[in-house]
């Protein structure tokens, strides 16, 4: 297995397109990387950069200290999955996880060792005489990992390899992926635009918007502390809860006024807004941060609003209103009486609390 | 008479009219070969009075068989009919499949879509028109005519725009660049990737070509006729040049060569049949 090194990367197209700016990053052996972010923001060309599919304009790519920029694919000891798999369409399973080692003039027996040893780990066993359209989605899947899986690379590349595949599939290959990076123990890259992916199978996740790099960090650090509002906004599922807040300091005290409702920071916040006096900022809270906060107004952090839409999902349930004209998620128990119509008061987890720069959009309470 | 009734009704006619064309149109096509069929087990005499009769006066007969195939050299002219179809067709599909390859691959480079252009447009100028210069350029500045091989080159030039086209379409519409990706990156050069990806997966393009271009090539009279002057290498339409006689032609002779003449390309339509229809169909729908 490998670590990875991605020193001021750039991509520019003939047509002037600048889809990658100056993208850095070291990838420690072993690592799960995910690289995260909406359509077009350059996560698939920095893979395909990685794989050799796509030039690197400037900047050094390095496997093992070893410089890859003019490396041919094939000798750089990758394997990718791709989107759609790109299964060969005329070989059988057994051809196609065979044809790496068959192109390495590998002897015939231990391919076939190696392919059996493989679609025994994932369950093909029963499919190495099939061609790819005589498998379902999943299988299809399961084969393009399995081809990968059979070379035993250095670095595994995984552009979208769920996307194909219905919710529950998905999730089911989801833990399956998992658990072959725990077995394999191999360095892992892997690009989607699913948070959920991103948080549920990263060690560290990249966060890209527009080829530039918003934050690079573990899932529990950019779900906790994220560095401006495009990652806080991204990560985390319902979105998280954006209000414009005027900083107002009121002798020792300082408060946010949101709409009519003032909330009283706790020292911590209160020191990173102690220049916003005054000023506008972004106020950021998760809707599981907003609680039923019936008799706790007296804590100066409750905001009220009418219920809108009540989602009953099961053991939670996802209530919508409206403040400053902005909509606005809580997360609750489903067990909490609030329903369409009624007044919902909700309080605020004040230890999870964002605060980002109106202008900057840059988070004032952690730097990245 | 309900509105839905004169609607079926109306199906009823459009669609008896279609038949009743469709079997005017399929007698047409069949005539000729029918009546190659039945005249050739009937003599001479029997054609001539009666060429619509099942079999003639005389009974049925096969003469007309080992006589057409000693007077034209059957077996030499067959060789050589089966030589040039072979190779120019082989030549055809191998050069075309790699141009359109490297055309489609590098759609951005000027040069390729530029040569696909001129490609396309060739098709449109009638062979007639290149026909006197084609002989004064070959014959008198080169003097390679009246060889097997400058007319294999002579049909490989002349067909490969039209499968150039077509495989061009087919690697186009039905080959991901995925896939290729996927090769190179398994350890494929460019040259591995065409022959053990692409090529294989053009299998119904290579049938479609392989017939349409064996069919010309082994029906074509006008380029042989220009280009072989030597009986030795004639081919098989040239050599049936040796039964029209100036004041007599045996039409059961004719008959049989032209039967002979036809069943090894049909055949050989009967084989790449079901790749022709995949060929038409593919990327027709969602697969």
């Amino acid at each position: 297995m490998a670590s990875l090194s991605l020193k001021h990367i750039e991509k520019i197209y003939e047509n002037g397109y600048h889809a990658v700016h100056d993208f850095n990053l070291e990838v420690e052996d072993k690592e799960f990387i995910i690289f995260v972010g909406p359509s077009g923001c350059g996560k698939s060309t920095t893979l395909r950069m990685i794989a050799g599919l796509e030039d690197i304009s400037e900047g050094e790519f390095l496997i093992d200290g070893v410089k890859m920029n003019d490396v041919e694919p094939k000798d750089r000891d990758i394997a990718m999955v791709f989107q759609s798999y790109a299964l060969y369409p005329h070989m059988t399973v057994r051809d196609n996880m065979g044809f790496a080692l068959k192109l390495r003039k590998v002897p015939e027996a231990e391919i076939n060792a190696k392919v059996e040893e493989v679609a025994k780990i994932l369950d093909l066993e029963k499919l190495l005489d099939r061609k790819p359209k005589a498998l379902s989605g999943g299988q299809r899947q399961r084969v393009a990992m399995g081809r990968a899986i059979v070379r035993n690379p250095k670095v595994f590349l995984m552009d979208e390899p769920l996307s194909n595949l219905d919710a529950k599939l998905r999730v089911q290959m989801r833990t399956e992926i998992a658990k072959l990076h725990e077995r394999l123990g191999t360095t892992i890259i892997y690009v989607t635009h699913d948070q959920t992916e991103a948080m549920t199978l990263g060690t560290r996740i990249v966060v890209m918007k527009d080829g530039i790099v918003q934050q690079i960090n573990s899932p529990e650090h950019l779900y906790n502390k994220p560095c401006n509002l495009f990652v806080a906004g991204f990560i985390g599922s319902p979105q998280m809860n954006f209000l414009d807040a005027v900083v107002e300091k009121k002798g020792t005290d300082t408060f946010l006024k949101v709409a009519d409702f003032e909330i009283k920071l706790p020292a911590d916040k209160a020191e990173a807004v102690k220049d916003y006096d005054g000023k506008t900022v972004v106020m950021g809270i998760r809707p599981e941060h907003l609680l039923d906060g019936r008799g706790k107004e007296a804590e100066q952090c409750v905001v009220k609003a009418p219920v809108e839409v009540r989602e009953l999902l099961g053991a939670e349930a996802y209530l919508y209103f409206s403040l400053d004209g902005k909509q606005c998620t809580a997360r609750v128990a489903s067990d909490v009486d609030l329903t369409v119509g009624m007044e919902g008061t909700f309080a605020i987890d004040m230890n999870k609390l964002q605060l980002f720069d109106k202008e900057t959009e840059k988070s004032l309470l952690w730097a990245e | 008479m309900t509105q839905n009734e004169k609607a079926a009704a109306s199906r009823k006619r459009k669609h008896a009219i279609m038949i009743v064309l469709l079997v005017i149109v399929f007698i047409l096509f069949i005539a000729p070969f029918i009546l190659v069929l039945i005249n050739v087990f009937k003599d001479q005499a029997d054609i001539t009075s009666n060429p619509l009769s099942l079999i003639g006066e005389h009974g049925f007969t096969t003469k007309n068989f080992p006589e057409a195939m000693e007077k034209m050299d059957f077996f030499n002219v067959f060789k050589n009919s089966l030589l040039i179809t072979t190779c120019a067709t082989i030549l055809t599909i191998l050069v075309s499949a790699m141009a359109s390859f490297v055309i489609v691959r590098n759609g951005k480079w000027k040069a390729c879509s530029m040569l696909f252009a001129l490609m396309i447009a060739s098709m449109v100028i009638p062979f007639q028109v290149l026909m006197v210069p084609l002989v004064s350029v070959y014959g008198g500045i080169f003097g390679i005519l009246n060889s097997r091989l400058t007319l294999i080159l002579m049909h490989t030039g002349f067909s490969v725009s039209m499968a150039t086209f077509m495989f061009h379409g087919a690697i186009h519409s039905n080959i991901p660049l995925e896939l290729e990706e996927a090769a190179l990156i398994d350890g494929c050069s460019r040259w591995q990737t065409f022959w053990k990806i692409v090529f294989p997966l053009l299998k119904p393009t290579v049938a479609t070509v392989a017939i349409i271009d064996a069919m010309a090539f082994w029906n074509d009279y006008l380029l042989p006729s220009l280009v072989l002057t030597d009986k030795e290498i004639y081919t098989i339409p040239i050599a049936t040049q040796a039964f029209y006689g100036t004041y007599s032609t045996d039409i059961g002779l004719v008959m049989a060569a032209l039967l002979l003449a036809m069943l090894p390309i049909l055949i050989l339509y009967l084989f790449l049949q079901k790749y022709i229809v995949a060929g038409v169909t593919a990327g027709a729908v969602k697969g």
